[in-house]
């Protein structure tokens, strides 16, 4: 491998975040700031979880179980984590409302409120990819390539880079359903987003097996597209249904 | 659609607990570094450097600066190859073939972009392996017939420059590179690859010295040498009358085209071991001081690179250096030579042949003792015989510089052959403990105790003293163990008794010389061998002392030597002990810098004298990974361009066509 494989990888797995970053996020400070806080937030909770793992997982062993006892927990925690920030999120959207009121200004439209739930959700994809792509796609820079033996279809780099892709995706996403169904109350959209992303969390232990990867990662990309499709279904029902009404 | 959903979870973990038992041998890394180390095998192996001489260079180095990367082929499909250079990976038995047939065919030269050559030794090894010439370092013979094949098996391989780096893996790095190149020749154009980089970049390459002046001048490079040693039994004390010198000699150091993997068991470490067990035997004889000649062992180095550690003594003798302080060239009256006695052993019998210059008394006295000491030994079978008349003069061996420069002078050299080497693998890796016989080594003890002790002492013969010496055979052994394995190696209990040694596995190739030449009895650059021997030999010559004191290098009386300095037990004893420095005679140092003397016409040994040097280099590095091809990586960027790109605008039209719809709304 070479550079330019180096950064293929790097915007394979980091450049679709990037470029909503770029086109929709950075525009609006605000925007920026809740992406910052999203991240920190998974980040702070990756490393809470990462303490706990360490004193309770035997890492070292070589059964998939304790990955599968990972992978079950982080998702329950991070889920947890979202609603946390769903309610500070709230806090804020009342406090914003109360002095949009105070101040004769508009209340937050819906569209506002949509693109603080995709900043939350992007937020969460950035960090998920630095954490899991980012840092493994040094060594991809250098000369040579990599094959996992599990996997001899294709390169580890790219692997973790399309498994980044599939996740910043389904992070992203997610971040704006849920935002919904917990507006909404809408108990279906509550529970469609831990499961995606227990279903897509899961689905990278396929991996695992010999050749796993070639079921493995299509399915991830089948699940990254599912919910970004759900996602935008429900975006654009709540567009239509809330027109010309003030938001909810 | 809830329980749906569950059930699919419940579906997927039954998948994955299936799978627990297939991924239980995972490999995991965990971090970025474990990743690398996955990524880049480093191979351990031996390189082939570069040398250089007055007229060229031999042996191997990187053609440029820069490392060199190229895909692992094994030698027998190289003729299909269709890539531009490859790295071929050869079974040893090929090696010589593949570099005479490089060294004649111009095209496949530039093809090859280095050579590995794999560890698994010789499944044959009746075939043997010898990268020397079929006379070794001819040109040293004091005689005119050159064609003479001392070594029939020779091939020359060592003596030729190889514009590519060649290496000898160990056997881990063979099974490794084996699957790489196996995989490569699945599908022979094929990416992913597996390639080899060799780093290998010599500072002769670098700044294009291409002989041993202009690279001495530059100082990119450094001469070969080290530090022989000689030791005076009884020691010589200043103001006594001299004696007349019988000078026995042997050799430490050996040649191997991989200079880090030198043992040299049969040629020339049999001799040295033979010499040191010899001079154990001797040393518990009483009244010493009463033998009509003085005894002085010599061991020197550098004798595979032209003689550098005979030459040198001779010339210091001559020059009357300090550290030959005692000895005097007129006084050597004999020279008697251990050579390489090794392989001595046939079907039980051991049969040494002697190979001798001129027919002289002296020589002929040498001759009677060996078959005295032959005698004395009864049935124990260790025949000595001499050597073909029809051979053109002595084999290759120190004796050669001391015939050249004194023709007259009473030489024998002890040999394990008579017309032709034994040893099928005469100066390469694999002359080593397996080569030889210990049993053969120990006999070749015995025979040179019992024969100098008749040489020198009075007639008539003291046969009960003569029958008194004997070899102590589990010295042997465990010299063998010390000097010619790794395991125990220098961390042996014997070696370890004298100098703290800075490898454990011994290498005989001679190394540079690293010291300034001033300073010769306290070197700081002596190789463990050179202590090693010094100290035994301090050790054994030493006269009896009652109250040895602890010293740290040196003694009050100057005719003490301080052996086991770099030990616990280090102690002051008498001896006459000294190191040599053994570097080319064309060698001078002078102001910081070696300068080549202009060749001495009246010297024809200086003229013949390759001055051999070495080139610096940085580090030596053989690594292995697998790569994709250019049009790969081309690829990935634009696929994560595009992806970045399409995402950039799906993300635009996305955005307006919600504003469209809210609008249409």
């Amino acid at each position: 491998m070479t550079v330019a494989a180096g950064v293929g990888y790097a915007l394979i797995g980091l450049g679709p975040a990037l470029s909503i970053f770029v086109s929709v996020i950075s525009k609006k400070p605000f925007l920026v700031l809740t992406v910052l806080s999203s991240t920190l937030f998974w980040l702070v909770s990756l490393i809470l979880l990462s303490a706990a793992w360490r004193a309770l997982l035997p890492i070292k062993s070589t059964a998939t179980w304790p990955y599968a006892v990972l992978i079950l927990t982080s998702v329950v925690f991070q889920e947890g984590i979202r609603f946390v920030f769903w309610k500070l999120y709230k806090k804020l959207e009342e406090i914003l409302d109360l002095f949009a009121d105070r101040t004769s200004k508009r209340r937050l439209f819906l569209t506002d409120k949509l693109q603080i739930a995709l900043a939350g959700g992007l937020g969460h994809g950035v960090a998920h990819a630095v954490f899991f792509c980012l840092s493994l796609l040094t060594p991809a820079f250098g000369r040579a390539t990599y094959f996992v033996e599990r996997c001899s279809h294709m390169p580890f780099s790219l692997i973790s880079a399309i498994i980044s892709l599939g996740f910043s995706m389904i992070h992203t996403s997610s971040m704006v359903i849920a935002f919904n169904g917990y507006a909404q109350k809408k108990k279906s959209d509550q529970i469609f987003v831990p499961v995606i992303h227990m279903i897509a969390s899961i689905m990278t232990l396929i991996n695992l097996a010999p050749g796993g990867c070639v079921i493995g990662i299509p399915l991830l990309c089948l699940s990254a597209a599912g919910t970004l499709l759900y996602c935008w279904i429900l975006v654009s029902r709540r567009l239509r249904e809330s027109h010309g009404r003030p938001a909810t | 659609m809830d329980r749906a959903l569950v059930l699919f979870i419940v579906a997927i973990q039954l998948v994955v607990g299936s799978l627990c038992n297939v991924a239980g041998d995972t490999n995991t890394l965990e971090s970025v570094p474990d990743l690398e180390k996955a990524m880049y095998f480093n191979a351990h192996g031996y390189p082939c450097v570069r040398l250089l001489n007055l007229s060229g260079e031999i042996g191997c180095s990187n053609p440029g600066q820069e490392k060199i990367v190229a895909p692992i082929f094994r030698q027998v499909n190289i003729d299909k190859l269709v890539v531009p250079s490859f790295a071929v990976l050869t079974p040893l038995e090929e090696l010589e073939n593949l570099l005479l047939r490089v060294s004649g065919d111009s095209k496949l030269a530039p093809k090859i972009a280095g050579v590995l050559v794999e560890a698994t030794g010789l499944e044959n090894r009746s075939l043997g392996f010898s990268p020397d010439e079929k006379f070794p370092q001819a040109e040293f013979a004091p005689y005119q017939n050159l064609s003479f094949e001392w070594n029939p098996r020779g091939s020359g391989i060592m003596w030729k420059r190889y514009n590519f780096p060649i290496f000898l893996l160990s056997n881990e790095s063979t099974k490794v590179l084996q699957e790489m190149a196996t995989q490569n020749e699945k599908n022979y154009k094929a990416y992913p690859s597996n390639v080899a980089e060799f780093d290998l970049v010599m500072q002769t390459t670098k700044s294009e010295n291409h002989d041993s002046s202009s690279c001495l001048k530059e100082q990119s490079c450094l001469p070969l040498g080290g530090y022989s040693v000689w030791s005076a039994l009884p020691p010589i004390y200043a103001g006594e009358p001299p004696k007349s010198i019988l000078l026995v000699m042997a050799s430490m150091d050996s040649g191997s085209i991989f200079r880090d993997i030198c043992f040299g068991a049969d040629s020339s470490l049999s001799g040295l071991i033979a010499l040191l067990a010899a001079v154990d035997a001797i040393s518990h004889v009483s009244n010493l001081n009463e033998l009509k000649k003085q005894l002085i062992f010599g061991v020197f180095t550098g004798e595979a690179w032209g003689y550098l550690g005979s030459k040198r003594f001779l010339l210091e003798l001559d020059l009357g250096a300090d550290s030959l302080k005692g000895l005097n060239s007129a006084m050597i009256e004999q020279v008697f030579e251990i050579g390489s006695v090794g392989k001595a052993l046939n079907q039980g019998v051991t049969t040494f042949f002697t190979h001798s210059g001129q027919d002289t008394p002296s020589t002929n006295e040498i001759l009677d003792a060996l078959q005295k000491a032959s005698e004395s030994l009864g049935s124990d079978n260790v025949n000595i015989k001499k050597a073909d008349a029809t051979n053109p003069g002595v084999p290759p061996s120190s004796l050669m510089s001391f015939l050249r420069k004194n023709s007259s002078i009473s030489g024998v050299v002890l040999e394990d052959f008579d017309t032709s080497f034994v040893n099928k693998f005469y100066h390469s890796h694999l002359d080593n403990h397996a080569n030889i016989n210990a049993t053969s080594i120990a006999a070749a003890a015995i025979i040179v105790a019992r024969a100098l002790y008749v040489i020198a002492s009075d007639v008539p013969l003291n046969l009960i003293v003569l029958n008194s010496i004997k070899v102590n055979v589990s010295l042997v052994d465990e010299l063998v163990g010390c000097l010619l394995t790794c395991d125990p190696g220098l961390s042996c209990g014997i070696v370890n008794h004298f100098i703290s040694p800075s490898n454990v596995c011994p290498n005989h190739y001679v190394g540079v010389f690293v010291d300034t030449p001033s300073e010769t009895q306290r070197p700081q650059f002596a190789d463990d061998t050179s202590r090693f021997v010094w100290n035994f030999l301090a050790d054994r010559t030493s006269a009896p002392k009652k109250n040895s004191s602890p010293c740290k290098g040196e003694c009050s009386s100057p005719s003490d030597v301080c052996v086991g300095a770099e030990t616990e037990s280090s102690r002051c004893v008498t001896s006459t002990t000294r190191y040599v420095p053994s570097y080319s005679t064309r060698l001078k140092f002078e102001a910081n810098s070696w300068k080549i003397l202009p060749a001495n016409a009246s010297d024809p040994s200086g003229l013949a004298d390759p001055v051999w040097t070495e080139s610096y280099w940085n580090t030596i590095g053989l690594r292995a990974y697998k790569v994709q091809s250019s049009t790969y990586d081309n690829l990935v960027l634009l696929a994560g361009i595009s992806i970045t790109a399409a995402t950039y605008i799906a993300t635009l039209v996305g955005k307006t066509f919600l504003l469209k719809a809210l609008k249409h709304d």
